[in-house]
């Protein structure tokens, strides 16, 4: 009975020391692990956005669920960035950061997460291949790979990947364009 | 046994990695680079150090029967800290690295030192143990990750090895090149081993 009774109190004290240190750690990194999420999403808009002297992540607008980072140059919208989703790539999902300018013209395209093969899917994070986005919109290239009769290359060995984040990047065109209004207007007011 | 060959035992003679084949998992699933294989070793290292030096500090009062549920606590405790730290401070390798850092808690190496080691010796022996464990684990891990980028990348820790002309072999970069990158390593460490043993004999 009494040795039960140590092994409770041994264990619970152990838990508890332990419960009591990892607050402590939690507290000390809280502010920095926000900051380095939130640096992160800002090099990333940066990347992908013509120059801007705002906060995006704080000019943000969500519309029907999608959000919006608007990007001002001296309180003018210089354009806005949105995060696309596929689960149609070759490994998990695919997340990409989507530039446009006021005109819905494609500034730049980061990709923020994956789990491509390396060396082959993965080469679509690669800037020579996500420069080809740059100046494109909805209306004027057909949103597919060449292999699919579209207008956009595909990497050789992985035409899976760039597939999905080309249809990804389609589909987030058409749900801006029906939001660009609220986004730029509303966000000029 | 002194200090000393507590601490070389883990490099060399007890090498988790190729010598007991332990804490497999981190060890095939994150060398894909050098620096991978670095920043994991000396994740778990930090972790073995503290667990060890913890574990051997209250040995004599932890009963018998709970001391796997108050060690598993223990290192999970370390882990949870190398966790966040990592997140706040080097969030970039925290990225790469993140899904393998909380299974740090079931590398058996750490496991393994505590019951095997910690809990039968005092401090300062169980943080040479730890060290040289600890050690011996990045060693291998950073070995592994450079023959896997160098032939899988034509990298070693991010510089150009082979140049532009490379044709990479992408294999050794995937799950595969983990087993075929061990094996022969293996192969080669205990074929060195039967030369010096024939040789002493």
């Amino acid at each position: 009975m009494k040795s039960i009774a140590r092994m409770v109190l041994v264990l619970g004290l152990v838990c508890t020391v332990a419960a009591l240190s990892l607050s402590v750690v939690y507290e000390v990194t809280k502010e920095p692990i926000a900051e380095a999420y939130r640096q992160e999403l800002l090099d990333a808009i940066g990347a992908v956005l013509p120059a801007f002297d705002n906060a995006p992540d704080a000019d943000m607008v969500a519309v029907e669920g999608v959000d919006y980072y608007l990007a001002k140059a001296k309180g003018a919208p210089v354009g806005a960035a949105f995060k696309v989703n596929s689960t149609q790539g070759y490994s998990g999902l695919i997340t990409a950061l989507v530039g446009v300018d006021p005109e819905g013209r494609v500034t730049g395209v980061r990709i923020l997460l994956h789990t491509e093969t390396p060396g082959l899917g993965a080469k679509f994070t690669a800037p020579a291949f996500l420069a080809q986005f740059k100046g494109k919109t909805l209306g004027t290239s057909n949103w597919k790979v060449k292999k699919d009769g579209g207008d956009f290359e595909q990497i050789t060995g992985a035409t899976i990947t760039p597939r999905a984040l080309v249809a990804a990047i389609g589909e987030g065109l058409e749900t801006f364009a029906k939001a660009r209004f609220t986004v730029f207007e509303g966000g000029a007011r | 046994m002194s200090l000393v060959t507590t601490f070389t035992r883990g490099i060399f003679k007890e090498n988790p990695v190729f010598r007991l084949l332990l804490g497999m998992c981190p060890t095939l699933a994150v060398t894909t680079e050098a620096v991978n294989g670095l920043a994991m070793g000396l994740a778990t290292a930090f972790v073995l150090v503290c667990a060890n030096i913890v574990v051997s500090l209250f040995r004599s009062v932890i009963p018998a029967k709970v001391r796997i549920p108050v060690f598993i606590v223990i290192i999970a405790t370390f882990v949870t800290v190398v966790d966040l730290v990592m997140n706040g401070f080097v969030h970039e390798l925290h990225k790469t690295l993140g899904v393998f850092i909380p299974l740090i808690v079931v590398n058996c190496v750490i496991l393994g030192r505590a019951e095997a080691f910690a809990s039968r010796n005092g401090p300062l022996s169980s943080l040479f143990d730890g060290l040289g464990m600890g050690l011996g684990f990045t060693a291998s891990l950073t070995l592994l990750g450079a023959v896997r980028e160098l032939f899988g990348n034509g990298t070693i820790f991010g510089a150009a090895i082979f140049g532009a002309g490379y044709h990479p072999v992408i294999v050794m970069i995937l799950p595969p090149g983990a087993f075929i990158t061990l094996g022969l390593i293996l192969a080669a460490i205990n074929h060195l081993s039967n030369v010096r043993a024939k040789a002493g004999a």
